[in-house]
């Protein structure tokens, strides 16, 4: 049962190891089944490792291990109150404590009771428990017959009808329909209205449990399937609704990225024993070796300056590329970046100060608005940063490289070139389009290290591995 | 399983009231996560914004169970040779000049070069002995006889490399060095491990460790641990302290206050005799909540407003 828990959790995409999974089980053993908030914080604390995985996790808590369902019922006043009360309980400790020793009515879950069901001797028919109105043994009943009919395998929001069928077969259709028929040819209207109308709240019961189920394990399916398509997906077809899909991947990515990429960084600062210096260090002592000195290598971050365009067809390309370039400011702190349409500025520090939605829409108010024109563009760039460029900075242009029949700043490209490591320029359209009409990449691309199409998150994840891998 | 449940709760309660004699507020999340810890011999990884008692906790468990606590401040550079142990090269080298005036009288009568060797290598077992090595933190928790809370604080400032050199410890409370072999703790530490989360830990060390996340304190809470820090505070005076600082931290913040700060500004506000808040002293002290001028600025803007508001829930 925990197992299937676990499952639950990992449909929500909690990570949940086999040795947290174990560790659960200990959990479990020392803390016990009844007090139910007890279990959820002792469970939370073994499973959920982060502040997001712990939302996601009170979430499956409370719709795994359901309290069991207040019903009101016109049979039994006491028992009503008795549930109003379990209604009305806070989910504190107290009430645990007061409930604890409630063996029908504990606060355990459905299959919780289920155990406490088995124990308590054979189980009694389902005319039985409907007349009882016996909710606990209901529940109990009910999740026994879910887990033979193999609900936890159900997937599929259509399968729904098919799970309930079986599940209330399970737990005895049959004799209550007999039950029924009997009553009614044996003239006791009353008790076989009663019963059909038992049976009735019985099946839409199963329904909503099986749907649960369903919704629950189902829950992230979907949305893993959706960041998988986006990620490849063009940028510029993106659709509003999934910006913040979008946002979370990136991060996500980045992520990857830059503890892939500061890990070997810090590696190659361990040293050997540099012997020479070792020696020079310690002459004073007369040759002895006291203080040791250890061989350092030193490991480039690449500095890297970014030119983006920002108008029209190349603007949500770009957006997404900075964003992705910021969220690696941990590996790349020295990135400067200018965006363009027909004057070039330089947007570095706002970038780490605001939002990118607000970034651009600052850029697009002062850099915006004419038409593309590359060639002032490169003229700005080169002005503000030509001293700058070296042996180990890495230029990157992203653009589409269609100047409208304007200079394209190719002889003021080719004077970075000079200077600079490397230049990639990143063109958003397909390759086969490169050239035709107003585009100039052929005149840009001689003077590039590398030209690359870049029009999907894949591509700028691809791009910028590789930028870290070659800066070491 | 009814018995060992009672117990549990039991326990956990022992707990808390423990907690609240050495004036540490605790809830039920606290308590039960120690209790875990405890109980499973697990290490516990502590996370939440800064300055909301997770290092507090690690030394009230220590007081609670009445051990000693051994601290080990996790930095960038961090490496073994200053949590574990290190050799006194120093000495050792100290050790070898000495050495060189008798090795003259050592030498005497070996007459092959195998002769002298076997003569020196008896002596290269003396210099990676315990008496060449110098503890650090994490050895001496193992080494302890009668179990220590050991506190490996702010693990995210530290590097990858000693997040998994740590993983050994964690799981098996034992460490291997090279010179000496394996060194098995001889009673478990209960370990402690706090993170503000400047770096994401790693998915191995998290999978050995029991998490608890610590928030920011609700109201009621903040208010009882302010009565147990500050006694010389009104009750109504304290109420009024911890709304304001309860709706200031539900401003846009670079930096929230945290129940750190909250004390601080309490034995401020009893430092000067102050009986009321009045706008002035709360201006010229703020500076003790907030730590940016950006953020002093703004809550000044809304000064009267949070005063007012706050005062008017204190007063009902």
């Amino acid at each position: 049962m925990i197992a299937d828990f676990i499952r639950v959790l990992r449909a929500a995409d909690i990570q949940v190891s086999p040795a947290e999974a174990i560790d659960a089980a200990a959990v479990i053993d020392a803390v016990g089944m009844r007090d139910r908030s007890l279990l959820k914080y002792a469970l939370s604390h073994s499973l959920a490792k982060t502040e997001t995985e712990k939302l996601a996790f009170d979430e499956c808590f409370e719709s795994y291990f359901l309290p069991p369902e207040p019903r009101p019922t016109t049979s039994d006043p006491q028992q009503d109150a008795a549930e109003d009360n379990q209604q009305d309980q806070p989910q504190d400790d107290d009430a645990g404590e007061q409930q604890g020793d409630d063996e029908s009515n504990s606060q355990a879950s459905a299959e919780a009771s289920a155990e406490a069901g088995a124990q308590d001797g054979p189980p009694a028919s389902l005319t039985d428990m409907l007349e009882a109105n016996d909710q606990a043994a209901l529940q109990a009943a009910m999740a026994e017959a879910a887990s033979a009919a193999g609900v936890s395998e159900a997937r599929l929001f259509t399968q729904k009808g098919m799970f309930s069928r079986r599940i209330i077969e399970q737990m005895g259709l049959q004799e209550l329909n007999r039950d029924i028929h009997e009553a009614e040819g044996g003239g006791d209207g009353e008790r076989a209205d009663k019963l059909k109308q038992g049976r009735a709240q019985l099946l839409e019961d199963i329904q909503d449990f099986v749907e649960r189920q369903i919704a629950m394990r189902t829950k992230n399916a979907g949305r893993l399937l959706r960041e998988d398509a986006l990620s490849r997906i063009r940028l510029s077809n993106l659709d509003r609704s999934d910006m913040k899909i979008m946002r979370n991947l990136i991060r996500r990515l980045a992520k990857r990225l830059a503890s892939r990429h500061a890990r070997r960084r810090k590696k190659s600062r361990r040293g050997m024993l540099d012997v020479r210096r070792t020696l020079r260090r310690n002459l004073s002592f007369d040759g002895n070796l006291f203080e040791l000195a250890w061989r350092r290598t030193k490991v480039e971050r690449p500095k890297l300056i970014v030119l983006c365009d920002v108008s029209g067809s190349v603007a949500a390309v770009s957006r997404f590329f900075l964003m992705f370039l910021y969220s690696l400011d941990e590996v790349m702190p020295r990135t400067r970046s200018f965006v363009f349409s027909n004057r070039a500025g330089e947007i570095s520090d706002l970038m780490r100060e605001v939002d990118v939605d607000e970034v651009m829409e600052q850029a697009l108010r002062q850099y915006g608005g004419g038409s593309t024109d590359y060639g002032m563009a490169m003229q700005d760039l080169a002005e503000a940063t030509l001293d700058k460029i070296d042996h180990r900075t890495t230029v990157m242009v992203l653009g589409d490289a269609r100047s409208n029949y304007g200079d394209p700043g190719h002889l003021v490209l080719k004077e970075i070139h000079q200077r600079a490591r490397r230049v990639i320029w990143l063109n958003p359209e397909a390759e086969a389009v490169w050239d035709s009409g107003d585009s100039e990449m052929r005149r840009l691309g001689a003077y590039c290290t590398q030209v690359k199409m870049c029009n999907s998150i894949r591509h700028v994840e691809r791009v910028l591995d590789d930028l870290l891998r070659q800066s070491v | 399983m009814r018995k060992t449940e009672n117990q549990a709760r039991g326990a956990i309660e022992d707990i808390q009231s423990g907690y609240e004699r050495l004036g540490y507020v605790s809830d039920d999340q606290i308590a039960t996560a120690l209790f875990l810890a405890q109980t499973l011999e697990k290490p516990l990884l502590v996370e939440g914004p800064p300055g909301v008692g997770k290092t507090e906790l690690a030394k009230a468990t220590a007081a609670y169970l009445g051990l000693d606590m051994i601290r080990l401040q996790c930095y960038e550079g961090l490496d073994e040779s200053k949590a574990l142990y290190e050799w006194q090269y120093g000495k050792q080298l100290l050790y070898t000049q000495v050495l060189k005036e008798k090795l003259g009288d050592l030498m005497e009568g070996a007459n092959t070069l195998d002769d002298s060797m076997g003569r020196l290598n008896d002596f290269e077992d003396v210099f990676f002995s315990e008496q060449f090595l110098q503890t650090r933190p994490l050895l001496q928790a193992l080494q302890s006889d009668d179990g220590v809370v050991l506190l490996i604080d702010e693990i995210d400032k530290s590097d990858d490399e000693f997040e998994a050199f740590l993983l050994e410890i964690l799981s098996d409370y034992q460490i291997s060095i090279p010179e000496l072999g394996t060194i098995r703790a001889k009673k478990p530490p209960l370990v402690f491990l706090t993170s503000n989360n400047t770096r994401e830990i790693g998915d191995a060390l998290k999978r050995r460790c029991l998490h608890l996340y610590i928030p920011f304190p609700d109201a009621p809470r903040e208010n009882a641990i302010l009565k147990a820090r500050v006694p010389e505070l009104s009750e109504a005076l304290r109420t009024h302290i911890v709304d304001f600082v309860q709706a200031v931290r539900e401003m846009d913040l670079k930096k929230p206050p945290a129940v750190s700060e909250t004390i601080d500004w309490a034995r401020t506000v009893v430092l000067l005799n102050m009986d009321v808040l009045d706008p002035e002293f709360v201006r010229n002290t703020l500076n003790v909540l907030l730590k940016f001028k950006s953020d002093n600025d703004n809550v000044e803007a809304e000064l009267g407003r949070l005063l007012r508001e706050t005062q008017g829930v204190a007063a009902s």
